[in-house]
């Protein structure tokens, strides 16, 4: 039963160690994005001031790994809420692959609204 | 929905009762706000891309005006809430102190009063040194 259900609910056990993984990405991620930029840079945020900051591999780094895991771990924890109100067959393979769409068109937003930066 | 079998190991999915409850609430409610708030991050930092570095700092004044710093307290809220409330549902995946859940939901609060205790006071004393 249980292994049907997390078979049937939660998208197998690859999301759910998905979801694990991407979390524990985000919380080191998180600790050194937010420092960054919301405690040390409080008031100085400019478009130069980014630039300082991806200048640095370690922040290159860390923004990508925060879009991609952040993007993976909203979309799939929220695909985890909504399954819980509704969604089954037809209409939970429409959402799933809606998510995944979204998600990949979101990544790559995410890179371009990088670029500047990256290629300056 | 309480009755579900879930995938998780999150003592309080689902059910209507008592501090595992509110644990999961709020992990549930701050996550979908932290979802939203993603996107429209994204969109905010793109606008470097789309109307390069006059409209970026423009836009970056009025980000950092002192309501917006102190919007982002509660975004921080949120934050450190989920991601201290996500390690204890990561302890329970790995089979560790679920039955000291409910201690572990008043530690993470406290915990999480405390750091945000220290970003008020960097973000209001920024704020009264440069003015409104
Ligand atoms: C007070 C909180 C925050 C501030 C002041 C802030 C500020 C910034 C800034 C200035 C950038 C531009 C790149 C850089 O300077 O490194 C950025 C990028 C980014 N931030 Fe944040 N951030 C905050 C919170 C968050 C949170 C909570 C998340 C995760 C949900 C997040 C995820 C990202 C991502 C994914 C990027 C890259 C954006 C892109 O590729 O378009 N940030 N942030
Ligand atoms: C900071 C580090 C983070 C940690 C340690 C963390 C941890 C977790 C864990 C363990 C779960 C699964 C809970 C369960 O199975 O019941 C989860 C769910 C979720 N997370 Fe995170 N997370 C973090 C950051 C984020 C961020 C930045 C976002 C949004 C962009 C987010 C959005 C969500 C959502 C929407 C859910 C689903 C909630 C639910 O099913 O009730 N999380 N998180």
């Amino acid at each position: 039963m249980r292994q049907g259900v997390i078979e049937e609910n939660a998208g197998g056990m690859w999301l759910w160690l998905l979801q694990r993984l991407t979390a524990v990405v985000l919380i080191v991620g998180l600790a050194v994005h937010i420092v960054a930029t919301h405690v040390l840079n409080l008031g100085e945020l400019s478009y130069d001031n980014v630039a300082g900051r991806l200048a640095m591999p370690l922040f290159v780094v860390v923004d990508f790994a925060l879009l991609g895991a952040g993007i993976f771990h909203a979309l799939n924890g929220l695909r985890m809420v909504l399954l819980d109100y509704g969604f089954s067959g037809r209409s939970k393979t429409m959402l799933s692959w809606g998510l995944f769409v979204f998600g990949v068109a979101a990544f790559g937003y995410g890179a371009w609204a990088l670029w500047p930066w990256l290629t300056a | 929905m309480s009755q579900k079998d879930r995938e998780t190991a999150n003592v309080g999915a689902g059910l209507w009762k008592g501090a595992g409850m509110w644990a999961w609430l709020f992990h549930r409610v701050s996550g979908v706000a932290l979802a939203l708030y993603l996107f429209a991050h994204i969109w905010v930092i793109s606008r470097g891309a789309a109307t390069g570095a006059e409209g970026f700092n423009t836009m970056f004044e009025t980000l950092e005006s002192p309501l917006f710093i102190v919007l982002d307290l509660f975004l921080l809220a949120a934050v450190v809430y989920h991601a201290l409330n996500g390690i204890r549902v990561l302890l329970f995946d790995l089979g560790v102190a679920i039955r000291q859940q409910k201690t572990l939901f008043w530690a993470v609060i406290a915990i999480s009063v405390v750091v945000m205790a220290v970003f008020a006071y960097i973000s209001l004393s920024f704020i009264a040194s440069h003015g409104a």
